[in-house]
């Protein structure tokens, strides 16, 4: 085979797959205006990861200046959107008041701080979504730890001059573990990679990922299928155009698609999210390994299905459990063992890994080297097996 | 005769336990027009496609120009045309743009390719379509376009799989005009149909019934095929003779031509003299009869509904 006609008959076979994507206009559109699109949906919804303006009811059936207090402070808090309440209603129904939470502050609380026997407040949390109760209560938590060491400096201040000459007659080691205890322990953290803790850098390479991956696979998914449903795939193989051509010369355009995409995508996140990518050279050989990969998966599933429904079936079928295990929003730490497993063995978990790596990691391609490979193999293996399944057909 | 372009040799295709061609051995010759024949799973289009490459025969052996038609399979790629039943094209392409990727698809570039482009939308009625889409055209034009798109690579053998079913007599004639251009210009042509009157343009047609080749003629030798004549009845009413003399003992079958009863009989002779004699229907009327040459149709009907009494052994 004489390597200019392959060139030319790949050429084919690309310029006919680009004229095919021309046509469908309402695919077009859909293509170029999801990548931005879902780069800033998805880049607001997972900006900031604290709960702000969760609606909930704060009664104060005390009514002493210790509770009016405590009432101001967390009134300023703006985790909670206070919802007016009658004092004497009895118990809350969270559903029927449209809140996730109840806070009471029960009569005589004021004076139990005083009298050596403090009263709990009391809480009443709706746990449906099991992050969001205990964010709350946590809310709630670092309010009273505040407030009580405020106290705390009141009382000191307003403690008789007697009390400091009785204390300054104590031992000197008494004193200091006196005054030790009194002041708040703190930590001193330093951050390493993603030092201002901007979630944003940490999502945009799943971001990235997610949408080249649901894009890339479903378009490719219809390609050889849609040549079988319409009888075309038999015109194409009795021409000596062999598999290996019709393979390279389907997936080239869609990688020049796919590579504008991503660089949308990587665009948005940069001008509109201010996301700093580092390597730019080894951020595009991961790019171009992972959209091959990508390709290679969706002509697979083109090669073996027999309809352009069942690609689309097939292809959710994939994507589903990428979505969720393979690290793009959420770290694989929180996953047990045996689903880490899973979560291996798709592109997209280490393609996220990777770019994170290099991106807030500042990583080498030492680092990235295992990841790479990954893809690479996965690449080779999914376009090599849809040549296979070509071949199949006309077996 | 000239070499033969198509030699197949006991060539057979199962499908598991299904036998969809057995033991079919043919010679094609250059510039002749083979008319394949059979009723809807014969076993046409399997044939087809192991010609074709698309398809590994079970056992056998077949070339096409001297070429093994598997172990070949790319190389012979470039030599034929292929028609398919089903509209083939890209609809989303213009009728330019089909020609051009097919083309490419077969190795035909630059000015040869725009030369050959050229000439063919001027062959085939379809200068005025150039910019058209494919899907836009009425299936006439489909046709001509496919035609075009298998004929850009100039090859000396095109099949064609049933190429004018659902067209206009108008799209048929053209069709059937552009078959002849091209055998008269030595291209050989194998084309199935189910059009009897298709079968009769054929140089040469073959009979294949339940995967196995039954005759291979020229249409008046298969019709020779005939022993003797048929009997042609009018009776009137003549629906109601047709579904009476259907089930007659020595009847085979009956078909309806023009008003007239036609009667696939071994002993039609026989069966006149007693209904001359004493007709056995009080309710039909007996207006006369006539012996008729059997055409196309009768053949297509005798061998797909095995009448062997009334057929010739096979030769050869």
């Amino acid at each position: 085979m004489n390597p200019g006609s392959t060139i030319r008959s790949i050429a084919s076979v690309a310029r006919k797959e680009f004229l095919h994507i021309l046509r469908d206009w309402r695919v077009l559109i859909l293509i170029f205006t999801m990548p931005p699109a879902m780069t800033l949906l998805f880049g607001h919804a997972f900006e900031v990861t604290s709960i702000s303006g969760a609606s909930a009811i704060l009664r104060d059936a005390d009514g002493s200046p210790e509770s009016r207090k405590l009432v101001e402070r967390l009134r300023t808090d703006e985790t909670f959107a206070w919802r007016e309440w009658p004092v004497g209603s009895g118990s809350v129904d969270l559903l029927d008041a449209g809140v996730l939470m109840a806070a009471t502050i029960p009569p005589g609380w004021g004076e139990s701080l005083k009298n050596g026997d403090p009263q709990p407040l009391r809480l009443v949390l709706d746990g449906t979504d099991t992050n969001t109760a205990p964010q709350l209560e946590g809310a709630i938590q670092k309010s009273l730890g505040e407030f009580q060491l405020e106290s705390r400096q009141d009382m000191i201040d307003r403690l008789p001059d007697e009390v400091f000459e009785m204390g300054r007659k104590l031992p000197e080691s008494v004193r200091k573990e006196f005054t030790s205890s009194m002041s708040p322990w703190s930590v001193e953290s330093e951050i390493l990679y993603n030092p201002g803790l901007r979630f944003i850098d940490y999502v945009m390479p799943g971001i990235v990922g997610l949408i080249l991956q649901l894009l890339t696979v479903t378009l490719m998914a219809c390609t050889i299928a849609r040549e079988r449903e319409s009888g075309t795939l038999f015109q194409l193989l009795v021409t000596p155009l062999r598999h290996n051509e019709i393979v390279v010369g389907k997936v080239l355009p869609y990688l020049v698609v796919s590579i504008l995409l991503i660089a949308m995508t990587l665009a948005t996140g940069h001008f509109y999210f201010h996301v700093a990518y580092r390597a730019p050279l080894l951020v595009s050989v991961l790019c171009l390994l992972f959209l091959l990969c990508s390709l290679g998966t969706g002509l697979l599933i083109s090669a073996f299905c027999r309809t352009q429904a069942q690609a689309i079936q097939f292809t959710v079928f994939y994507l589903l459990p990428v979505f969720p295990l393979s690290g793009a929003f959420a770290s694989l730490e929180q996953l047990p063992d045996s689903v880490r497993v899973i979560s291996h063995a798709f592109p997209l978990t280490h393609f996220c890994h990777a770019f994170r790596l290099v991106s807030l990691g500042h990583a080498g391609l030492s680092s990235i080297v295992g990841e790479l490979g990954f893809l690479l193999v996965g690449a080779i293996v999914t376009c090599a097996g849809a040549a296979l399944l070509l071949r199949r057909i006309q077996d | 005769m000239s070499e033969p372009v198509i030699v197949l040799d006991r060539l057979a295709k199962s499908f598991g336990e299904t036998v969809a061609v057995s033991g079919l051995s043919l010679a094609i010759s250059a510039g002749e027009i083979f008319g394949f024949l059979g009723v809807n799973g014969a076993g046409k289009t399997t044939t087809m496609r192991m010609l074709c490459g698309l398809m590994k025969p079970t056992a056998g052996e077949g070339a096409i120009a001297g070429q093994h038609i598997w172990k070949d399979r790319y190389r012979i790629r470039s030599k034929f045309g292929y028609v398919a039943q089903k509209f083939s094209l890209y609809p989303d392409l213009t009728v330019l743009e089909n020609l051009r990727f097919f083309g490419g698809a077969y190795r035909v570039n630059g000015r040869t390719l725009e030369a050959r482009v050229q000439t063919l939308l001027r062959q085939l009625d379809l200068e005025g379509k150039r910019a058209a889409l494919a899907g836009s055209l009425s299936g006439g034009m489909r046709k001509m376009l496919a035609l075009a798109c298998a004929l850009v690579h100039e090859p000396a053998l095109l099949f064609l799989d049933e190429p004018t079913s659902g067209l206009d007599p108008v799209h048929r004639q053209q069709i059937w005009d552009l078959l002849y251009d091209l055998s008269s210009r030595g291209k050989t042509i194998f084309v199935t149909t189910h059009y009897m009157d298709e079968a009769e343009r054929c140089t040469d047609v073959g009979f294949l019934h339940e995967g196995r080749l039954l005759a291979r003629e020229t249409p008046l030798g298969l019709k020779g095929h005939f022993r003797g004549r048929l009997l042609e009845i009018h009776v009137e009413p003549a629906m109601e003779g047709l579904v009476r003399l259907r089930g007659l003992p020595g009847v085979l079958g009956v078909a309806l031509r023009s008003g007239r009863v036609r009667i696939y009989s071994a002993d039609a002779e026989k069966l006149l003299v007693e209904w001359q004699a004493r007709w056995p229907f009080p309710e039909l009327r007996w207006i006369g009869h006539a012996w008729v040459a059997p055409d196309m149709e009768d053949v297509f009907k005798a061998y797909s509904q095995d009448y062997r009494e009334i057929l010739e052994p096979r030769r050869g």
